[in-house]
Formats: structure tokens, sequence, C-alpha cells
């Protein structure tokens, strides 16, 4: 497993990706600072919609997982360089297990590092909010992650039906019809991140904690699980 | 001159082994394989076993080889039918791997990784015991020892196709497949790459070849597959398929003296079809029974006091075979 | 033996043989068809025609929406409440059209690149610059499609809800070389950013989620700050919003200012600095993405 992790991160780690990944992973931070050096600074439910809700968790969270994600086993399925794993005597899992925890890897600390810090100069360094923030965008990857390495393995079109979910499913519609929420990765996490503080972000519309975790939970584990069937019976190129 | 015969009128020829030895003996067997995508059949009802050696799949493009060869490998599923490999069915079964080195048409690597990275992490995968030793080892073979600590990206087309055939053998594996690996590569190369099949077959491997150069395939090859229209259209040594093709007759070229009092006389022969002269003046014999001819000809020219100065059979190789069976 | 080459009866073309106008017109259309994933079987089409299913879908229920108020509460209502219309549809549809782009518009330019087909286009006497524009063109082609049938349902829908359709006919009819050239407008700009993006990645996927990335996260950013600094900053701040940028082209046509837009500081700025910096974001990209091609050696 060790040698498909360490491929699969040479793979997904380029100058240009790092580089772009850390100017987006500012971007949070910045306009946090923004925010606290002006007067009126923003109540935490309008913080959090918009800078933590729209911003990271629905724009650049996604999407940095998406282009990480996506690539995994779509760049390999593209070159046609699977077959160099898939033709290995280790159990498939034991291929799919490595790429999923790479791609967490890559995107995972620079979305946590941007979690972390706007949390923390939003709320004036309060630890348990701070966690909760991080925690919940570390979540978020992870489900995302699994959900986007299955798309690069299913489908040359990952990307399109991705950016589908992400701006249309999760964007557009969950704005208009709130049942969409129940369907939506973004809310699991934003879900958690309640759970996890919930005097700072009490809020009765969300769901329960048990129920986030236990969505969370289903996400990244069904699509693990589909991943892997994939591979055992697709026709590897 | 007789009509060609059609793909469709020639049936599965086996010929040139024991069928129930080889059947024993077999390492990879295949049994009523057939593979269709939507309405489109690209290989149907195909059965053979390989035994050790080297095993030739021919067929034009199009044919169905590739998509044999990855049925054959677990790449791809067959739509019906079996393969197996060591008696164990090859598709979803990654142990089976350990055995196993394949090397597919694709020549697209790993473009960041040294060459040596390369088949040191394709040993590792497969679990090779003394990776770098076995490293060594693959890399000599294919003698690319001075350009291992390059960048596969600055590699010649040649020099990536040993380099993954050295990834393909770093592992030790019993069973070699290989989809067209002498793609690129030069006559040196060529050369090169025969010896070292013939040195693997002689260790007891089993090997299989997908190629559309049929000189090295007649050279190299103890048993041809044929496949033409997804079916198999022959399979056993060329030679022997020659023979079995009893439809066609043999074309023999003599040159000598006096083509036209040869002609008069070889006309007469029972076992010869048909004589002409053509345009150089040599005698074109066709004929069925080149055995029969092998006696005559000398006799006859004797007689006639003919001097013959050449006489070659004009189609004894694996590019006629494959003409005559692919034709139509 | 001797050495024979046989005729085996091939043969030169020896028919007409067309000129550059018909290689333009061969990549144009062929342009059209791999966007909208004509003639290539079923999975090809999906995503684009899904695209344009939810962008006429969203046209279609405002459509209903307004003919339902018009019925419930007399004609000319929906007018009064301020219900979404034509000018409004653009820029609730902007970010779906961009996502169009951006998943389509690769598919035009990337593929070519990357399997170094676009080399044998060159051998041909068809320079780059055929190359761009016939692409570009098919693309605009294409999005303005995806921008013009929302709208045209939208106004058969608005005229056919009216208990009074010719009436509105003829007191509406303005509405359609408006939203004509506002969608337009809108097609060229994101038909261009979807090309740009694509021409400098041979892979698709990375081309569409940073043109998309590019949208999605400037609006929320550009939104933040500007509202943070604000003043004259902040208005030119706001123009940073990548989305808005040709819905303020369509305010000013419309004349009105639209749901989308009518928040965004920017809109205070002179017609004549919005107009000028929706050709700057246009032309700018447009002639860059021009000279990538240009060069192109065969």
């Amino acid at each position: 497993m060790g040698s498909v992790y360490r491929l699969t991160l040479r793979q997904l780690s380029g100058r240009w990706r790092l580089a772009i990944m850390t100017a987006l992973a500012a971007l949070p931070v910045l306009i946090t600072l923004l925010t606290l050096a002006s007067d009126d600074a923003p109540s935490v439910s309008d913080y959090e919609s918009a800078i933590l809700g729209a911003m990271l968790a629905g724009s650049i969270l996604p999407l940095v997982v998406l282009a990480i994600g996506g690539a995994a086993f779509g760049n390999e399925v593209e070159d046609r360089t699977l077959a160099n794993l898939t033709l290995a005597p280790i159990p498939r899992w034991q291929i799919a297990l490595p790429k999923l925890l790479a791609v967490i890897t890559v995107a995972g600390p620079f979305i946590a590092a941007s979690a972390m810090l706007s949390a923390h100069i939003a709320f004036l360094g309060d630890g348990r909010a701070t966690l909760a923030v991080t925690l919940a965008a570390l979540a978020g990857v992870a489900m995302y992650a699994s959900v986007f390495v299955f798309l690069g393995l299913r489908s040359s079109y990952a990307v399109g039906i991705g950016l589908l979910y992400i701006v249309i499913w999760e964007g557009f519609f969950s704005g208009f019809v709130s049942g969409v929420r129940l369907l939506s990765i973004r809310y699991y996490a934003i879900a958690l991140m309640h759970a996890l503080d919930p005097r700072r972000f009490a809020d009765a519309d969300s769901l329960p904690a048990v129920a986030a975790v236990v969505a969370a939970a289903i996400v990244t584990g069904g699509f693990f699980l589909l991943s892997v069937r994939r591979l055992r019976r697709m026709d590897v190129p | 001159m007789t009509a060609t015969p059609s793909v469709a009128d020639i049936r599965p020829t086996t010929c040139g082994f024991d069928a129930d030895r080889a059947s024993a003996d077999a390492v990879i067997r295949v049994d009523g394989v057939s593979r269709w995508f939507g309405s489109v059949v690209a290989v149907s009802d195909v059965s053979f076993n390989i035994t050790p050696g080297i095993t030739g799949l021919l067929g034009p493009n199009g044919a169905g080889k590739t998509t044999l060869l990855r049925m054959i490998t677990g790449l791809a599923a067959a739509s019906t039918g079996t393969v197996t490999v060591f008696g164990e069915p090859v598709r979803d079964n990654p142990p089976l791997y350990r055995r196993m080195g394949v090397m597919s048409e694709h020549e697209t690597v790993y473009g960041f990784m040294k060459g040596r990275e390369f088949v040191r992490a394709m040993g590792k995968l497969r679990g090779v015991a003394d990776l770098e030793g076995a490293v060594d080892r693959a890399i000599a073979l294919v003698d690319l020892e001075d350009a291992q600590h390059r960048s596969m990206e600055t590699y010649s087309r040649g020099m990536r196709q040993r380099m993954r055939l050295a990834a393909t053998l770093v592992h030790d594996p019993d069973v070699l497949i290989l989809d067209e690996p002498l793609n690129g590569a030069d006559p040196r190369q060529r050369v090169h790459f025969k010896q070292l099949l013939l040195k693997l077959k002689s260790e007891g491997r089993t090997i299989v070849i997908s190629s559309h150069i049929l000189e090295e395939v007649e050279q190299l090859a103890d048993n041809v597959l044929l496949i033409v229209n997804g079916k198999l259209a022959a399979s056993g040594g060329f030679r022997a398929i020659r023979a079995a093709l009893n439809q066609r007759p043999y074309h023999v070229r003599v040159v000598c003296a006096a083509p036209r009092e040869l002609a008069a006389a070889v006309v007469t022969l029972p076992s010869v079809d048909a004589v002409h002269v053509d345009p150089d003046g040599a005698v074109v014999i066709l004929s069925r029974n080149v055995l029969d001819l092998q006696v005559e000809i000398p006799r006859l020219a004797q007689r006639a006091g003919v001097s013959l100065r050449r006489v070659e059979p004009l189609d004894d190789s694996l590019e006629s075979v494959f003409g005559y069976l692919v034709e139509g | 033996m001797t050495g024979t080459v046989f005729d085996i009866g091939y043969q030169h073309y020896t028919g007409p043989r067309e000129g550059r106008g018909r290689s333009r017109r061969a990549v144009f259309t062929d342009g059209i068809r791999t966007a909208l994933g004509l003639g290539r079987g079923g999975r090809a089409k999906i995503l684009p025609w899904l695209f344009i299913g939810v962008l006429s879908a969203i046209a279609l229920v405002m459509a209903l929406v307004a003919g339902a108020a018009n019925s419930f509460a007399g004609p000319g209502s929906a007018e009064k409440m301020n219900l979404p219309s034509h000018s409004d549809y653009n820029g609730i549809a902007s970010i779906i059209m961009f996502v169009f782009a951006a998943v389509v518009g690769p598919e035009l330019l990337c593929p070519d690149r990357r399997q170094g087909v676009i080399h044998l286009y060159r051998v041909r006497p068809f320079t780059g610059t055929d190359y761009i524009a016939a692409r570009w063109a098919a693309f605009l082609a294409v999005t303005t499609l995806a921008v013009w049938l929302p709208q045209v349902i939208l106004f058969l829908g608005l005229s056919m809800g009216d208990p009074a359709p010719m009436e509105y006919l003829r007191t509406h009819w303005l509405d359609i070389p408006k939203f004509l050239v506002a969608g337009i407008a809108m097609a060229a700009y994101a038909a261009t950013l979807g090309l740009l993006t694509a021409s400098f990645t041979t892979r698709r996927a990375y081309a569409s989620v940073f043109l998309v990335g590019l949208f999605v996260i400037s609006v929320p950013f550009t939104v933040g700050v500007a509202e943070e600094t604000g003043g004259k900053l902040g208005e030119w701040i706001s123009m940073f919003n990548l989305t808005n940028i040709p819905v303020h082209v369509n305010d000013i046509i419309f004349g009105e200012v639209s749901e989308v837009t009518e928040d965004a500081p920017a809109r205070n700025l002179p017609p004549w600095v919005r107009v000028a910096w929706y050709f700057a974001w246009t032309i700018i990209p447009g002639t860059v993405l021009w000279a990538r091609y240009r060069r192109l050696a065969p």
C-alpha cells in the first residue's frame, strides 16, 4: 500500500497545483482579517454563512478536492496506467485506500489550515470553535474525496458531474429547496461543525450530531466501497 | 485457378501438437470465450490451450487480439466462457498476478519517474524479495543500465518499451503476456529481444506474444493462434496450418535454362494443378503435393535436358498463410 | 527474388479541392458537434443537454409562476410584484452558464492538443488563427443557444400565460432584441473565458475546475471585501465579481438593476465604465487566446 500511496502523492502534487492551493487557502483567512479590521463585524451566523458556508465549504473545499480527487484515478484511467496497479497481486482495497488517503493528505492540510486560521482569527482564539471548524472541514475533505475518487474511477465525465453537483445541486437548488440539504455533503459538514460547538453555532435547522456523524461515515465509507467494487469489476484500460 | 477460400469456409484447424498432452500441460486455458460490446462482437466463441513455450497471437487489426489478450490477463471480463491460468480463474484473482507478467500495448508511463524507480515501484507492488537485486537483473536483461537513472520522459520510444519490459520481468513471472512488444523497436533491439525471449522460454516460461510482425513470430513462436474477425481461424505450427489448407495449392517457382520445355514436361504430372511462365521467364507451378514435386522436378528436368538454377516455394511463410486466411 | 510493385488500385483523389473556407467550416461544424455531443453516442450528450435542460427548466418555472400570479391576481400583477423576468433571468442563470462553459469548452480544445491531433490540422493550409477562430465561433454558437433558448421559452411562457397574449406581445416586443443582445454578451464572455482556460492545459478536468473556481470563489471574496471597504474602492472591488460582469451589461440594456446585481456596489459606477470593463474582460482574454494559438506550428 505504501508504494501506491507514495506514487499517488507524487502524481497529485505539482508545483502549480500546490501554489494554487496555497493561494486559495489564504483567501478565507484574508477576508476574515479584513472583516475583523473593519468597524462593524458581522454576526456569527453572517460570518458562518458567508465565509465558512459559501466560500470555504461551498466553493474552495469541494473544488480543490474535486481537482485532486478526480485526478487520483481519473488521470490513471485517461493515461492508461491504471493496469500497472491492478496487475499487482494485492487486494483491490489496497489500491483504493492509499489513493483516497493520498488525496486527503494533499488537499487536507491546506483546507484544515485555512479553516483553522480563519476560525482562530474570527472567534478570537476560542479553541473549541476553532477545533469544531477544523474538524468539520476535514470531515468535508474526507467525504468529498471519497465521492470524487470514485467518480474519477467510474466516469470520464467525473469533473462535469462533480461540478454539476457542487454548483447546481449544493449551490443552486439548496438555496431554493431546503430538503436538498439532507442529501448534501456540504450540509453534513456544517452540521458536524454545529454539533461540535453548539454554544456558538446553535441552529435548530441542521442535522443532530449523531445523524451528521452517521451521514459522514456512510458517505465516506460507502463511496470507498463503491470504488473497491468498481476496481474489481471494471475493464481496466 | 481455384477460388479463394473465404474465412467462413475455414473451420478452426488445430494441428501440429498432441491435443491430449497439450490439455494436461496447459498453463492457460481459454474455453468458449466470447466478448461483445453492445451489438458488436469482438471475440466469438474462442477455445484453446496454451502450453509452456512461445505462442504467437496473430491477426489483422480489429480482429480481437487485444480484447482476447485482455481477457487472458483478467483486465477485461469475458461475456461468456472461462479463462484459467494455472487452473485458477484469472478474473478477480489478484494473487495470480504474482506469477504473471503483462505488458500492454499502451506506451504511457509515469513521466516523472526515472527508469529504475519505475521498475522498482512495479517490483515493490508485486512483492519481490531482494528488490534491488531483482531490479538490477531486470534492467540488465534489457540492457538499459546506462539510462536507468534518467527520467523516462527523456527516453526514446524503444527505450521506454524496454524499460516497461524490465518492469514486466522484475518479479520473475512464469507467464508472460506481451501485446505488441516490438512497437518502435529498431532492428538491433529486435534481435536482442528475440534472444531474450528464447532465453526466457528455455527457463520453462509460458510466453504469449501478440504481434503484427510476422517474420518475428515465425522465427520465435512454436505455436501460432490466428484470430480473424473475432474467431479462431487456425492454431498450431504455421507450417502445419499451411499443410492443412488443402484447398490452396502451393506455388513453386523454378528458374531454369529452358522454361517452356520444363513447363511442358511438368504439366503432365497429376499432382500439378497449373503451370505458367511469369514475365521474368521463370516457371510457376501450382501443386497440392510438394513432396511429389520435390522428386519429380529434378527427374523431369534431367530427362528434358534442362538445367535448373533455382527452385523456391513462393508461399512457405507465415505471411502467405496469414494472407490466405485473411482474404475474403 | 525480383522486386515488384503491384498496382492494387490506389488512386489519388482527383476531385475538386475546396479551399480554406471549407476547412474553417469543417472545424466550426465539428466544434458544434463536439460541444453538443452530436454524433458521439448517448453519453456525450448527457452533460451539455442536461445544462441546457436545467437552464430551460428555470425559465419555464419562471414563466409558470408569472402566469399563475397573473391568473390569480389579475393581469400585469407579475410585473407589479416584481417577479423575476427576462433581465433577472440572465443574472440567475449566469453561474450555470459559466459552469456549462467551463465543462464544455475544454472539450473543444484540450483533446486536440493532448492527442496531438492539432498538428494534423496544421499540415493543411489552415492556420492557427483559422482553427481558434472556428472553434470560438462554434462555442459561441452553442453558448448563445444555451442563453437564447430559455429566454425564448420564458417569453413564450409569459405571453401565453398572460390573459391577453397579443396585448402582451405588443407592449413587450422590445424585450426580444434586449434579451437577444444581453444574451449574446453573456455567451461571448462565457465562451471566451471557457476557451482561454482550456488553452492553458491539456487535461480538461483542470481547466474546468480552475474556471469554475475562479468564478465561484471570486463571488464571496469580492462581495465580502467590497462590503468591508466601501466607497469608490469597494465599487471597484465589486467589479471583480466575475459572474456579474456580463450581468451589468444586461442591466444597462434593460435599464433596470436585476435581482442579482441590486446589492452590488459596482452598480453605482457609470454605465460606460461597466460596459468598457465587460469589453476588457472579453477582448483581452480573446486576444490572449488567439495569441496562444496563432504561433502553433505544424
